[in-house]
């Protein structure tokens, strides 16, 4: 967050002479209105770069001469101003100012006062996220804003994550909220080889973040344009601040385990079951003990727990030191951080390197300048996406009479196992990716006159991600004695913005502001790759070693964008709000007819707690009304949706050709249009605040990749057909519940309803995998058959036929013929209602915050089902609720009779589908300060020790490993399958200690 | 003025701001426009090779091995969906395994693709069909528009034998099979809903497009369809007709004109980096390009096969078909943890045979012992140069049944299995040929997608 104090002191020190004089020691005490001594405060003599801060008890030392002014500041404080006289103790007490405590919020392009915002925006301070133990940004943001559903995809550490602000407002193009950091629109596209997705995010150090901004309603977003449909998050990074350098040291180590564990059956069920299955399906008895002598692979007593193998110990280091200071004149923030995390799935570790350097001048009175620049290296050693028997959860599958080794104790067993051992992969091979980037933006600003400024900016954001792949003789790769992949894509972004900002009050009552400007943006991405096979040695794992190289290959694409941008605010006598912005975008994405869009907003704000009525009222300190509609865009699509294209396939080492994209020139930008209707308010001088809003958000010209007649030659076409809405109650509430001077407790709660329809489908039904779209129904609804149980007579699976009777009702008679049965609408993948509550209690030195964040009214489908929990339909190891099989007439069970290598209710149904709702303890810390006085004597002048936990607690009835986890392999592929489990392994709960120490 | 230069500075960046209009205009680097792509006679024979890759290879958006139908999927469906024992599938795959246990649902992902592939070879190849004119050369013409009708034939003659019910030799043959599309599809606006056309309809297309095709296209045409090979499917339309006249005389004429002879030994008709000289047509697999999945499915771990090493073992039942333990055909096997493999398919990056002279041979056989006839030989000289190849004693004194088991014996797991147990009459298990089960079901997404087209009965 920025403060305006930043600017008022700047002032202060402007044009005062300097005045020598004999140094002395000047101590005192400062202390709140109350008497309370303030820690922290900045104390400055003025001209000069003497400075300190007042210690725990408000205390402090400084140099300073008689006639020389000291200036005390503290935010949320008046400064105030002593000449120093004959005394040597100055005490002071400072008065709090009403004015500046006024929150300051970035918003685009610019920022504004918190109580004169007419918008819907979330603010995150860097207090909230600073030390959860999680790699990735976003995770550390979940349950903290209201309406934005944030969801780790499963427990991979580079895992993609996906955030979701009011819902989704778009079924084909990205559904991704635009992430600005420091004014840089970044790029965040997935550059995974493996179609298990990498957060591009990770690369940001969370350390480094001063605040984060999620615009959530149109009017704020709509000055982002085609880009913000789904929401737009400003990331701010933190700056220097005048006065004493301040040396920031962290570190932290943790350790991790998965949230949670499925049983599976142990050596003595599975063969209790597979006898049973194989014996009712005609096999002898002989035959399936052979089979099972074929897995124990003569070894004894063998009872592996595979998914012990798969699901490990993980381990987390942090490790972070900042410096930040300035003088009058220039203001420095550089950091470095290390961050090491070994995941909870064997194989999957995460390292990250970072550097920043944030920098701000004052050239004169008229001129700022300054540089944000962040370079940061990430090492990534991967594992195999959900849909590969490579992936180490895919072993759940593998028999627990199968050894995990041969007979030496480290080979990995591929001679007896059911699939092909994933311990092999680590064993043999190596899947490395490399991720490096610099996000950069320069600035200058400009003071034409006092009341109008220009600003403008050169941002460079450049990813590179190189990713290597060996697959050695043991391997899958096996029969072509080893394979290995190079690929490397690099992507970059330069963006080009100016624009004015002129700021005036006019008569004392109208306080006018206005922005004006534009931005040209352009990105590249280039991808180069190469696979070879036919190693000479497993130990030559780079592919000039290689003996044929089988593929390769290179492209370039990019997009651009052109915009120009205006906003103005109105705020009349303090109290009546109005605001209007309009922003005109072009991209290359788009067929030429239509490649620009006007996105407007307007919103109006009424400041109640202003009115004479209200003014003196001793409980009410703010109530506002707001209103706000805008229009947003989405531009999240393919580069060229709008053209027909054909492409190389060679075919026998001869060139060839053949159409890969059916175009359609029509294709335009997808508008969003959402109203938001808002109250903030605040009790007691804001002890109770909070906000209530309902926004409605409909989605026109939906960008659709329809699916066409396959007779076309074609699979689907883009094209902007259908209507979605979006609409939700969000609810937040602030209180300070107390408020003493050793103890604090505040507590804050976000509520959030989301309401999901597709409105209008003219194409009629689409249907993916085991997801619909429908009009009238959630977006990608589950659509199957009903499972009804095993027939108590014979323990043949029952499905509910919901074929339409004469009078419309569904039959709900029950068939064993699966193809009998009609497909209905099952549930929903997305949450109804999301919350987050978080509590912190300071206590003396102690303080204690944790989060807690449910979801409630979604489903997941576990695609996997019919082979983890299929009645031993194939040797796949079963979960142990398939124990209570039917076996005999009579037995009332949902689970059929198990019939070896024959279909007995593993289809896709209800049966795999399952109610998802969780609370959960996300994050948890408790630290304590060390008293000022003991780290004083080291020069130290905070020192804290902490504990942080993540994911420490799950509360739900989801049978699956993780109510959050889906497959990460549809993650990239569709946005309508979405919902699906498939071996996804579950997130960690993670436990760190950590040490904070500041001199 | 000191603050002249930084508004200097300002004047230039905003300067470069009013160029920046026209880099909207941005245009693909990987892609050809159609119109681009159609102009000349050099991309309309890159076209038509990208034809042959559509069809081996699959789809060049998603190279998968569920959207290549000649690539082993198609052949590997027959082989189970026919299957009344022969044959275990031990893959993961659930939608082989619908296959064998004749369970098939309209969502099955290998189903849907047989679809989609056949109908994107389709429509390539009425792209081709359709800008003819822009190759001046008249052989060259002839010889592009041969090859892309004999590709769409392929299409038709398999997507009728899978979508539809058995042909009926000697009747109107008016159950449903699949919708005739000649029209070709470059842009949104010429997307069409067709109906299923009957299977009388496709067949006569498909036989319409090859017979062109074969007055169309040269002797010899490299690695591509030539003259002997729309012939040579004609013979198998024919066949499947059971219009055994014309079939006899299709193949006779591929086995006396188009210059293939019989490989020295069985094994050599296999697991070919090139073609053999019996290969009348193979898709051409190499380590870089396309994959091979009859491999995949059929081979053990240690030659490239899935995990079932393999995927699709052969039972004990299976070897009573052979009658001469020497038959290096009964030989051809080898054993992997998974169960028995056959070594047709152990070669990873190896040419996939599609039509070999053995099949023409047999043919002949059956064609001439049904017809009476010995045109080019007698049914007992062709069988007989089959089981000579093979080390397999000759036979006298030949009956049909003789014929039917010798092409068993040489064709298996190479999709023929359910084909002929159609034509044949026969059964596949408990299950009559003709019933609904060994009928693929028109694919759910093209049924959602499609308003015009019916499903089979069963589904």
């Amino acid at each position: 967050m920025q403060k305006k104090y930043n600017w008022l002191y700047l002032l202060f020190l402007m044009g005062l002479t300097i005045v020598y004089a004999q140094d002395k020691t000047i101590s005192g005490t400062v202390t709140d209105q109350n008497g309370v001594p303030l820690p922290g405060v900045n104390i400055l003599v003025q001209n000069t770069t003497t400075g300190t801060q007042s210690d725990f008890d408000g205390n402090y030392n400084i140099q300073a001469s008689e006639g020389q002014v000291l200036i005390f500041s503290y935010l949320g404080q008046r400064t105030v101003e002593r000449t120093v006289e004959a005394s040597n103790t100055v005490d002071v007490r400072m008065q709090e100012d009403t004015s500046q405590l006024e929150e300051v919020i970035v918003v685009g392009y610019g920022s504004q006062s918190k109580r004169k915002v007419t918008d819907n925006i979330a603010t995150i301070s860097s207090d909230q996220i600073n030390e959860i133990p999680t790699p990735s940004l976003q995770s550390a943001l979940t349950g903290k804003a209201a309406g934005v559903r944030i969801t780790q995809i499963n427990g991979k550490v580079e895992g993609g994550i996906k955030v979701r602000v009011r819902g989704v407002a778009t079924i084909s193009s990205s559904q991704e909220p635009l992430y600005v950091v420091d004014g840089v629109p970044v790029t965040n596209d997935d550059e995974s080889i493996n179609n298990s997705p990498i957060n591009p995010l990770v690369s940001i150090n969370p350390n480094d973040i001063e605040s984060i901004q999620i615009l959530k309603d149109a009017s704020s977003a709509a000055i982002y344009g085609a880009r913000g449909t789904n929401g737009v998050v400003l990331i701010t990074t933190k700056k220097g601040k005048q006065g004493k350098t301040q040396v920031s040291l962290n570190s932290s180590y943790g350790w991790s385990t998965a949230t949670n564990k499925v049983d599976f059956l142990n050596a003595a069920q599975y063969r209790e079951l597979f006898l049973e299955s194989g014996l009712n399906n005609g096999f002898t008895e002989q035959e399936i003990l052979d089979q099972f002598n074929f897995y124990m692979n003569g070894q004894t007593n063998v009872d592996t727990d595979w998914q012990d193998l798969a699901l490990i110990n993980g381990s987390i280091e942090d490790f972070g030191v900042s410096i930040s200071g300035g003088d009058e004149k220039t203001r420095f923030f550089v950091s470095t951080g290390y961050n090491k995390n070994k995941g909870i799935i064997r194989g999957n570790i995460l390292e990250r390197y970072s550097i920043r350097g944030n920098m701000d001048h004052d050239i004169s009175e008229k001129f700022i300048i300054g540089l944000n620049t962040a370079i940061s290296k990430s090492k990534i050693n991967r594992i195999s996406n959900d849909n590969a028997f490579a992936t180490p959860l895919q072993a759940i599958a593998q028999v627990p009479l199968s050894p995990a080794y041969l007979e030496d104790g480290i080979t990995p067993n591929n001679e007896s196992t059911e699939y092909y051992n994933f311990l092999t992969e680590q064993f043999n091979g190596n899947f490395e990716t490399n991720l490096w980037r610099i996000i950069a933006n320069t600035y200058l600003t400009y003071q034409i006159i006092p009341e109008l400024n220009f600003r403008t900016e050169v941002g460079y954001d450049f990813s590179d991600q190189v990713a290597e792949r060996f697959s050695g003789s043991l391997t899958e790769s096996a029969s072509v004695g080893g394979f290995g992949t190079a690929n490397a894509v690099e992507t970059e972004k330069y963006i080009l913005t100016n624009y004015f900002t002129y700021n005036k009050v006019f008569n004392e009552k109208f306080d006018f502001e206005a922005t004006a400007g534009m931005s040209f943006e352009e990105s590249r991405r280039r991808l180069q790759f190469v696979q070879a096979q036919g190693f000479p040695s497993d130990d030559l794992q780079t592919l000039n070693s290689a003996s044929e190289i089988v593929a390769g290959g290179s492209s370039r694409t990019a997009f651009n964008f052109l915009s120009y941008f205006g906003r103005a605010n109105l705020s009349i006598n303090n109290r009546y709000l109005f605001k209007g912005s309009i922003r005109y975008d072009g991209s290359s994405r788009f067929g030429a007819d239509n490649r620009f869009g006007i996105f407007p907003a307007a919103s109006v704000g009424w400041i109640i707690s202003e009115e004479d009525f209200l003014a003196d009222s001793e409980t009410l300190s703010l109530l506002k009304l707001r209103g706000s509609w805008g229009i947003t865009g989405n531009a999240g699509i393919g580069d060229f949706a709008s053209l027909s294209l054909f492409q190389g396939s060679p075919y026998a080492q001869r060139a060839a050709l053949a159409p890969t994209q059916l175009g359609n020139p029509d294709v335009k930008w997808e508008r969003t249009t959402q109203i938001d209707g808002g109250l903030d308010f605040g009790f007691l001088s804001n002890r109770i605040s909070g906000e209530i809003d309902y926004y409605l958000k409909t989605t026109e010209d939906l960008l659709l990749n329809e699916p066409i007649p396959g007779t076309s030659g074609f699979v689907n076409i883009t094209r902007n057909v259908g209507e979605l809405e979006n609409k939700g109650f969000e609810f937040v509430l602030n209180t300070k519940n107390i408020l003493t001077e050793n103890l604090q407790w505040n507590t804050s709660v976000n509520l959030s309803t989301l309401d999901n329809e597709v409105k209008s489908l003219p194409g009629g039904d689409i249907i993916e995998g085991h997801n619909i779209v429908r009009a009238g129904q959630t977006l990608s609804s589950f659509y199957l058959v009903e499972f009804a149980g095993a027939d108590p007579a014979n323990g043949d699976a029952l499905f509910v036929l919901n074929t339409q009777n004469a009078d419309g009702t569904l039959n709900k008679g029950t068939t064993n013929d699966f193809n009998a049965a009609q497909r209905i609408i099952a549930g929903s993948p997305y949450p109804d209602f999301i919350a987050g509550l978080t509590n912190t209690l300071n206590f003396k030195g102690l303080d204690f915050s944790f989060t807690f964040q449910g979801e409630w009214g979604a489903s997941i489908y576990n695609d996997g089902g019919r082979f983890q929990s299929g009645n031993a339909r194939f040797f796949d190891n079963q979960t142990v609720d398939q124990l209570n099989r039917w076996q005999q007439p009579g037995d009332i069970t949902n689970v059929p009779q198990a019939r070896l290598f024959s279909t007995n209710g593993q289809q896709a149904s209800t049966r795999y589908l399952d109610g998802s709702d969780f609370i959960r303890l996300r994050n948890l810390t408790l630290g304590y300060t060390l008293p000022h006085e003991v780290t004083q004597k080291f020069q130290i002048d905070r020192l804290r020790i902490y504990f942080s936990g993540f994911n420490l607690l799950t509360i739900t009835d989801y049978k699956g490993f993780d109510p959050e986890s889906t497959a990460d392999f549809n993650a990239s592929l569709s946005n309508i399958q979405v919902g699906e489990d498939f071996y996804s392994a579950p997130p960690a709960r993670t436990f760190t200690l950590g040490l904070n120490v500041d001199f | 003025m000191k603050n002249l230069k930084y508004i200097l500075t300002i004047l230039v960046l905003f300067f470069m701001m009013y160029s920046c209009e026209d880099n909207l205009e941005l245009q693909p680097e990987q892609s050809l426009s159609p119109e681009v792509a159609t102009s000349n006679a050099a991309n309309l024979q890159n076209l038509l090779i990208g034809l042959y890759d559509e069809a081996a290879h699959g789809s060049a958006e998603t190279p998968t091995f569920e959207e290549n139908i000649y690539g082993g999927v198609l052949n590997l469906a027959i082989e189970l969906l026919g299957d009344s024992g022969e044959l275990s599938w031990n893959g993961t795959f659930e939608q082989p395994a619908q296959l064998i246990e004749k369970q098939l649902v309209p969502d099955n992902t290998f189903v849907r693709d047989y679809w989609l592939n056949a109908y994107e070879v389709n429509n390539q190849a009425n792209i081709i069909l359709d800008n003819l004119d822009v190759v001046e050369d008249e052989a060259t013409r002839n010889r592009i528009e041969g090859e892309a009708k004999f590709l769409r034939a392929l299409m038709y003659f398999d997507l009728a034998r899978i979508f539809g019910a058995p042909y009926l030799a000697g009747q109107q043959n008016t159950q449903p099979a699949v919708p005739i599309v000649l029209a070709p599809v470059v842009d949104a606006s010429q997307v069409e809903f067709p109906g299923r056309n009957t299977g009388e309809e496709v067949y006569a297309q498909a036989i319409s497009d090859l017979t062109d095709a074969y007055s169309l296209l040269p002797d010899s045409n490299d690695i591509f369809a030539d003259k002997y090979t729309a012939q040579a499917i004609l013979a198998r339309v024919y066949l499947q007709q059971g219009n055994y006249a014309a079939a006899r005389d299709a193949v006779n004429d591929v086995i006396q004109n188009s210059g293939h002879s019989l490989t020295v030994d069985f094994a050599s008709a296999f697991n070919n980096a090139g073609d053999s000289t019996e290969d009348i047509m193979a898709w051409q697999i190499t380590a870089q390009d396309g994959q091979n999945d009859m491999n995949t499915f059929w081979a053990g771990n240690a030659f490239g096969g899935r995990s079932g090493n393999p995927d699709v073992s052969v039972n004990p039942l299976h070897f009573d078909i052979y009658d001469d333990p020497n038959d290096q055909r009964s030989q051809f096997f080898y054993e992997t943890s998974g169960g028995t493999s056959t070594t047709k398919w152990q070669g990873e990056f190896a040419n996939i045979p599609f039509i070999r002279l053995a099949e023409m041979y047999l043919i002949r056989a059956e064609s001439n012992f049904r017809e009476g006839t010995t045109a080019g030989s007698t049914p007992e000289d062709d069988i007989n140069a089959l089981r000579a190849r093979s080390g397999a004693v000759a036979i006298s004194g030949i009956s049909l049944q003789n014929i039917l088991d010798e092409r068993r014996r040489e064709l298996s797991f190479e999709g023929f299995t359910l084909h002929d147990i159609k034509r044949l009459q026969g059964s596949v298990g408990p299950l009559n040929y003709d019933d609904n089960k060994l009928v693929m079901p028109v694919p759910q997404r093209e049924m959602d997608a499609n308003p015009s087209l019916t499903q089979n009965p069963g589904y």
